[in-house]
This record gives structure tokens, sequence and C-alpha cells, in this order.
């Protein structure tokens, strides 16, 4: 079985324990730019979705083995959360609340 | 030539896996993708309610503990540390420790559970906020509700996996698929829970 | 029963049924053929049930100021008849085509999860059955508030149907909302097209692992029939819009039975945002009612015409391209309800692209046709009146991406008109021709061609009857959804057209019924090639073997089965090869002994007790305020949930494909 040759390349133990903590340091990040976002200003927001989206990116790629496997996986993942990102930006644009965040 | 359907060569795919992969695991991969738009919407929903001018008071984002909150995500964070070193265990055989990490992972998830279900009810019953306040008070108890469900659900098949393995002394290789199973599910609640924090938790604000 | 005992894990709770004729079998089978048949026997008493519905609307509309039924009745009807015949015809009579040939299409033995399959099947049965339970419980209520005001429907209206949901398909809010439209009947459809929405989710997970993993050797992605590659396209665009419908009618239940404020204005909610997320997936929803059309007639026409597809990767991208654009086009559906004016360029740009996928489709089933030695057979027939019908249809549809114009038309006939000739025309026509095509797969019998013409022929005037004069009524003005129109505007002679058509439709239907009972016993035996097809599931006996293919088919290219029986000679014409006919023999001999034993997947009980469950949710949900209803919804749950567990304690699979093979040398 082809999957069981993709499992031989999964990380070890520690690397997990070292992904964790990377997640829960990024996490401490995020906490500490929201009691900041007086001083980051408008910069706070942007950072915020960037580190989530890292946080997001490392679990998807290390805990759920993205990374280790068929490009396939990644493409039919990708396409849900592309299309629900796009479909639902328009509709909140067409709301005009997307536009009323950039403004403030 | 005529006769080539038992001479042809194997130019192609194997009978059962044309894609080289489990058919349960691109299943659930498959079913995650749709995922993304279920949370979408609720997400939208919640975006489109929590600044919008004039409702009625309390706006959820008025009301957070994000000190409170901020720990109930590291405890989901951590959830998924266990539950991949669960499925590190049953990849090496590792019985006591597939165990042991499911039921950690479990205990986080119905932790993380109990942290909803106090901060809903400190909403109600300090803050007045309820179900039927606002609507952006009603996207957001229908936005994080249907997350805890996922949770819930996924308590639900870790327990159940814990289960089957002590009555049958183990989970035998062909369960070791399950437990990535029900990993890959608990990892994508996870995502979930990383972008509703920072969007829903950090990012949103109320109207001034 | 002695090869259980030896087993050693398994108890005899989770022992997997064994029957494998009479009802238990029906009621445990994972076959997909089987399922198939269900959805597609189940879709059609739908199917009359909603034809019906449609005659009552019709006779109400024969003349002026009629008054066969009343306003609340005629609300009741228009919505079932919508409800019924996209959730619960022509959807699942998709999926039983889908069901009954997708693996026979791509030569895999079942579809990737057979018990997923069969529990799609029973959810939809009995989401179909919840939604038409909204008859026993009726409770008539007059809208709170708005007592008196003229136009306002009179709770003595409701008469026998007034437990019918009203609100429109389309569910709009605040109309469909908890002070609009108070009682249950809403509820009913609101919870029931949401376990619909169950069944189709688990369907297109369960076809789309399918169609990416198990294909037979040799079958690359582009050398799969078109059919196939409608049921991707449409399975995707189902995995994607159905989460988005599923949030919706959670909004929409939360609203009418917990009291939240989603879509109420007075309290700050927002109306547009639930026609936002509905269109979401009402739009691709119209492709998914339509591209399987297109895959069964893109199948037919080549056969017919003796010649190949044209342009079969054009055709193929094409219908990708349609689902794609398919999700970038819901606001047209808005244009009169205030969306701002960026948004409605923006829309109606989008969607007048539509047409270029469409239109490549078009003129590549008429240059298949082209120059082919045409055999006008009633599958033939209807897929030709497909074609025709639907660039009807469809260029009546390009008109709404025009804004002005699309103004002057919204919530007038000629929406009736051009949604009727896309999906009666189109996909309806497609169905029949789908029908007669592989009847003989499941028979072994060909269907009457005499009858088969009659009825196309009678169909296809009852249906321009019944739709092309919409068009008109719609440029008079004619609104829909009203149950009367005032004497004065000329609108009878039409309406009355209209209605004789609809008549004819039904007679139409009547004759089908009749070739179909008929022909599944006395009809002709088909052989195993009766049409001289192209692809590979005719290349094994008829009616279908239980095991589908005696060995694993190799395939070797595009229409494997037509290479096989034919070859070019030197200017390109087909020749028939001289020992096709020996090699049909030959297929038909082999295809009905298998060499080796084949394990099937078992039967299991779990699908139909875990299906159960779900309406058993959905009335506790319904009745939640009292202690009936609470204990409802928990027994439904515990219901779900032990099969679900029962599921997955289930002996596995191999294991029971080796017990199988151990009883059958039992015997």
């Amino acid at each position: 079985m082809a999957s069981d040759t993709s499992h031989a390349a999964h990380p070890t133990p520690l690397l997990y324990v070292k992904i964790a903590l990377l997640l829960a340091v990024l996490t401490g990040i995020e906490v500490a730019l929201f009691y900041l976002e007086e001083t980051v200003g408008a910069l706070a927001v942007p950072l915020l979705i960037i580190l989530a989206f890292l946080k997001f990116v490392i679990v998807i790629g290390y805990y759920m083995h993205l990374r280790y496997e068929k490009p396939l996986l990644s493409r039919f993942f990708s396409a849900g959360f592309v299309l629900a990102i796009l479909v639902y930006a328009v509709v909140l644009g067409t709301f005009g609340v997307l536009a009323i965040r950039a403004a403030t | 030539m005529t006769d080539v359907a038992q001479t042809a060569p194997a130019d192609t795919h194997g009978e059962h896996e044309s894609t080289g992969i489990e058919i349960r695991k691109l299943g659930m991969w498959v079913f995650l993708s749709s995922e993304f738009l279920f949370f979408g919407a609720l997400i939208t929903n919640y975006l489109l309610f929590a600044s919008r001018p004039g409702l009625a008071r309390p706006y959820p984002a008025e009301i957070y503990d994000i000190p409170f909150t901020s720990v109930s995500s590291f405890v989901l964070l951590m959830s998924s540390l266990t539950m991949v070193l669960a499925h590190h265990a049953i990849e090496r055989g590792d019985q006591a420790g597939t165990r042991t990490w499911l039921l950690a992972t479990a205990m986080l998830g119905s932790l993380f559970i109990g942290g909803q279900v106090f901060e809903f009810t400190d909403f109600v019953l300090e803050y007045g906020m309820k179900l039927t306040t606002s609507p952006a008070a009603s996207a957001f108890f229908v936005l994080t509700g249907f997350h805890g469900l996922h949770v819930l659900v996924g308590v639900l098949m870790l327990f159940s996996l814990y289960g089957m393995s002590r009555r049958m002394g183990g989970l035998s290789p062909k369960h070791h698929l399950n437990v990535e199973l029900v990993g890959l599910y608990w990892h994508f609640v996870d995502i979930i829970w990383i972008v509703i924090f920072t969007v829903v938790y950090l990012i949103s604000k109320a109207p001034v | 029963m002695t090869t259980t005992a030896a087993r050693p894990t398994a108890t005899t709770i989770f022992r997997r049924p064994k029957a494998t004729t009479g009802f238990w079998s029906w009621i445990t089978t994972v076959d997909h053929k089987r399922i198939g048949i269900m959805y597609g026997y189940t879709a059609f008493v739908f199917f009359i049930i909603g034809g019906i519905e449609a005659l009552l609307i019709r006779i109400q509309l024969a003349q002026p100021n009629m008054e066969f039924i009343t306003a609340a009745e005629y609300n009741a009807l228009f919505t079932t008849h919508a409800v019924t015949m996209i959730f619960l015809f022509v959807m699942p009579v998709s999926a039983a085509f889908v069901n009954y040939l997708l693996p026979l299409m791509i030569g895999a033995r079942d579809v990737a999860f057979p018990r997923m399959n069969a529990l799609s099947y029973w959810i939809f049965l009995f989401g179909g059955i919840f939604i038409y339970s909204a008859i026993l419980f009726s409770d008539v209520t007059a809208p709170a508030g708005i007592q008196g005001v003229p136009g306002n429907l009179d709770p003595s209206d409701q008469t026998f149907l007034g437990g019918i949901p009203s609100g429109g398909w389309f569910l709009y809010q605040p109309n469909a909302g908890p002070v609009f439209s108070p009682g249950r009947a809403i509820d009913f459809a609101v919870i029931g097209i949401q376990i619909l929405g169950v069944a189709s989710l688990i369907a297109s997970v369960n076809f789309i692992v399918t169609i990416f993993n198990m294909r037979a050797k040799g079958m690359r992605l582009l050398r799969m029939p078109v059919m196939v590659w409608m049921t991707l396209v449409v399975q995707f665009l189902l995995l994607f819009s159905l989460p988005i419908i599923a949030i919706a009618l959670f909004m929409v239940m939360f609203d009418r039975q917990f009291g939240t404020l989603f879509f109420d204005a007075t309290a700050g909610g927002d109306p547009i945002l639930w026609q936002h997320l509905f269109w979401l997936f009402g739009h691709p929803e119209v492709y998914v009612l339509i591209l399987p059309a297109m895959g069964i007639v893109s199948e037919i026409l080549p056969v017919f015409s003796k010649k190949p597809l044209f342009g079969y990767p054009a055709v193929v991208f094409a219908g990708a391209g349609i689902g794609f654009l398919g999700f970038g086009v819901w606001a047209h559906h808005m244009f009169a309800s205030g969306i701002t004016q960026v948004a409605q360029a923006a829309f109606g740009l989008a969607t007048m692209t539509i047409a270029i996928p469409t239109g490549i489709k078009i003129f590549n089933w008429i240059g298949t046709m082209w120059g082919g030695k045409i055999r006008f057979t009633t599958p033939m027939l209807f897929a030709i009146g497909f074609v025709a019908m639907f660039v009807i249809g469809g260029l009546s549809g390009v008109t709404h991406a025009v804004v002005p114009s699309d103004w002057q038309q919204t919530d007038t006939y000629w929406i009736v008109a051009h949604f009727h000739y896309v999906l009666f025309g189109g996909a309806v026509f497609g169905i029949f021709a789908g029908l007669y095509y592989w009847f003989p797969k499941l028979t072994g019998r060909v269907m009457n061609e005499k009858l088969g013409k009659v009825h196309f022929w009678v169909m296809f005037i009852g249906f321009n009857l019944t739709f092309a004069p919409m068009h008109w009524l719609g440029l008079q003005g004619m609104v829909r959804r009203t149950w009367q129109y005032p004497e004065g505007l000329n609108l009878g002679p039409w309406n009355l057209a209209s209605t004789i058509g609809a008549f004819v439709i039904a007679l139409s239907v009547v004759i089908f019924m009749v070739n179909w009972a008929r022909s599944r016993r006395h009809g002709e035996p088909s052989g195993l090639d009766p049409w001289d097809a192209r692809t590979i599931e005719w290349t094994i006996p008829n009616p279908t073997p239980e095991y589908n293919f005696a060995r694993p088919p190799v395939v070797r290219s595009l229409d494997d089965f037509w290479h096989r029986k034919y070859t070019t000679d030197e200017e390109g014409r087909a020749v028939r090869r001289p020992e096709a006919d020996e090699l049909i023999a030959r297929l038909d001999e082999e295809g009905r002994n298998p060499t080796e034993p084949i394990h099937l997947p078992s039967p299991s009980y779990f699908p139909i007790i875990a299906a159960a469950g779900l309406p058993l949710i959905g009335y506790g949900i319904i009745f939640h305020t009292s202690t009936v209803g609470k204990l409802l919804i928990a027994f439904g749950a515990i219901v779900t949930i032990a099969a679900l567990l029962g599921w997955g304690m289930e002996p596995l699979e191999e294991e029971h494909g080796e017990l199988s093979l151990e009883t059958a040398e039992a015997h």
C-alpha cells in the first residue's frame, strides 16, 4: 500500500512537541497583540491574521501530515478553503462589512 | 489485437486505489474540505452582525474574557499534540501509549467543552447576553455552539476508540487507520478554532 | 451459522444479515444496483405526487378568477411541487443513475463505501416522508400582528392541505419566518430539506472517492465517460454547496424554534443574508439538476450517431467550467432585492460567461450528430429533444443576466417558462432518454420502441403546449405565485392552452408507465449489446450480474468497447471488425461465469437504523417545547449514535468475504 511508504517519513515525537511549543508561542504573541492593539495600530489586524494562518498551516502540514501526503489531498483541501474565503468575502463585501473594517 | 482484455500491459493504476490513497482517508479529506464552507457560513454570519450598530447590548465582543478563552484555546491546541502522539504510538504498535494519548486527548477535549459551557453560562447569567438578545449574540452562540458540537462528536469518537482498544486488548492493525481518521477530524476542529479564536475573539469589535 | 461461531471476535448482534432475496434483502442491501433501483422507484413515486400537484395548480389557473382551490392551498401546492420535483425527484433520480451506472462505467464492483451508500438512500427516503408528514400535523395559525391586512390569508382559507409547507421552495425570510408563517408547516420543509441534504452530502463524498479511487486498470481520468465526469462535477457542487444551505436552514430553524434573530429586521437581523446563503447553494443546485442529464445525453448521442463524441475534452472541461462558474453567479437571483450596482454589474457579467461553456457543449452535441448515421430510437429522440429544449431554456436564461431586463422579468411567468425549459425540457427529457437507454441493464430486455416513440411525441407536444405560452404570459406581465388573475387582461386563452398541455404531459407519463411495466415482463430480450454501444458498462451481460464484472476489466482507450468492435478504414469511416459478433458472444459467456470467487460487500442492518434516527430528531425539534419532543430528540440521537457504533463494530468486509467463501463451499 502506497500509504505505508508515506508513513515512513513522519516526524518524531520530539518534533511534534517542538511544534506544539511553537504553536503555544504564536498564540501567546496573538494574545499580546490583542492587548497592545493601541500601540501596534493598524498593523495589529493583518498581523493577527498572518499569525492565525501560520498556526493553521503548521497544524495541517505537520499534525495532519498533509506535507507528507500526495498532492491530490492538498488540492481537495485547499479547494474548499479557497472557495470558502472567496464566496464569503464577496457576501460580506456586498454588505459593506469588509469595507468598514478597512476604513477604521 | 482483438483479445485485449487479458493481455493488456499494466499501463496504469492498481485496482482499488487508483490514486494510491486509502479510500477512507480520501473520504475524510474530501469531507473536511466541505466543512470549510460550513464554518465559513457561520463565521460570515457572525462578522455580519458583530459590528452592526444599533443592536441590543451587550455585543459579544464587549464581554469576551480573553485570558479565559486563551487558556481554553491552549487546551485545544495541546489536545492536537496528544492526538498526534496517539497516532504515532499506534503506528509503532505501542498499545498502552495509544490508549494513554487517546484518553488524554478526550480529556483535554472535554475540558475545552467544559470551558465553553462555563463561558456560555457566564455570558447568560453575568452579562445577560442570551441566544435571543440580538442577532450578534445569536450568531456568536450558534457559531461557537456548532464548533463545540464538533468537539463533542470528536470526544465521542475518541472514547469509543479507547473503549474498543480496551475491550479487544488493543487496536488491530486494521484499526490503525481509524486512529488516523479521528486524528484528522480532531486536528481539523482545532484549526477551525484557531480561526475562530483570532477572527471572532481577537479581531472583531463591537461598534462604539 | 457454524462459520459465524468460528470467528473469534464477532458477537451475534454484529452478525451481518444474509438474505439475498425478499424484503429483508432490500432493507439490508448495500449493492449499488439495488440502491440505485430503490432511488429510482422512490423518486418516480414523488414525481407522480409532484405531477398531481402541478395538475391541481394548472386547473386553478385554467381560467380567470377560478375558485378550484383556495389561495392558501395554491401557496402550499406550488411550494411542495417545487420541493418535490427538485429535492425528491430530479436529485434522487440522478442519484439513481449514478448509483447504478457509476461503478459499471469505471469498471468497479461497487462504490467506495457501500454501507454509506445505503445510508444515503434511507436518509433520503425518510427525509421525503418527513416533509410530506407535515400534512398529519396541520395546525393553522394566522400570522401574528398582521390580521386584516389586505391580501393577508385568512386561516379559514386553510383546508386539508393547510399543513403543507407554503413559503416557496426558496423559503424567503421573513415570509417563511416565525412572524409571517406561524404554525409548523414550514418547519417540516426546513428540517426535511436539512435531512435530505445530509443524504446528498454523504453520497457526494462517496461518489467522489469512488471516481478517484475505484477505477479499473487503465481507466484514466480522461478516458472516463462524460457521464462520469458530469457526476464528478455535480458531486463537488453538492459537497461545497450543501454545507451552506445547512447553515442557512439551521439559522431559520433557530429563528423559528429557539427565538434567534438572524432574519428579524426589527431587531437588526438581515433577511438579505438568507437570500445570499440560499442562492449560494441554490445556484450550484441548478447545475446539480441539469449536469447529470447533460452526461446522459453525451453518452446517448454518440451511440446513435455512430460517431465519437465531438470534442470530448472540450465537453469535459466545459462541464467543469460550468461547475466552477456556478459558484460565482448566485446574486443574479437577487437583482431585484436591492444589492449594490457594482454587484449587479459583476454578477450580470459573470452570469453571461456561463453561456460560453454551455454553448460549447451544445455545439459539441450538434457536432456529434453532424454527418453521423443517426438512428432515431426512443433514447435518441429524447436526447435530441433535450438539446433543442435546452437551447430555448438556455437562451431565455441569458436574458436574466441583463439587469434591466431581469427587473422586468422578475416574478413573472417568463421565469417559470425559463426554468421549466431547462429543468423539464432539459433534465427530465435527459432522464427519460437515460431510462430508455439503460433499461436493458436492469432487465435484460429493451423497452417497446413504438410506445416509446408515442411517449416521446406526446410528451414533447404536451411540454411545449404547457410551457411555451408561459413565455408570452410572462412578457404580458402575468405574475408568478398568484392564485388568480383577473378577467380582461386576455391571459385566459394561453393559460387554458397551458393547462391542456399539462394534462397531455400527464398522459405521456401514463404511456411511459405502461411501457415500463409491460417491457419488464414482455420486452424483447436485449442481449449484451442492444444499441451497439461504446462504453464498458455494455461489456457485461444484461441484466447486470450481482458482481458486475466477472473479471476486472482493463481499459485501453476512451470508448473502449467501441474500439474493440470497430476499426477505421483509410477514409476514417468506422468499419466493424469481422470478429465483433464473436467478441460479444464471448463477453456474454464470460460475464456469466466468474472464474474465481468474488468478494462482495456484505449487507448490513445499520444504515437504515442510523437513518431512522434523523427524522425522529426532526420531529423532536418541531415539538421541542413538549416532553415528548425532548424525549424524541434524545431517542433519535441515541438510535443514530448506537447504529453508528454498531456500524463501526461490524465485522470488517475482508473477514466477511472469507466467510461468504466458506458458506459457499458448505452449500
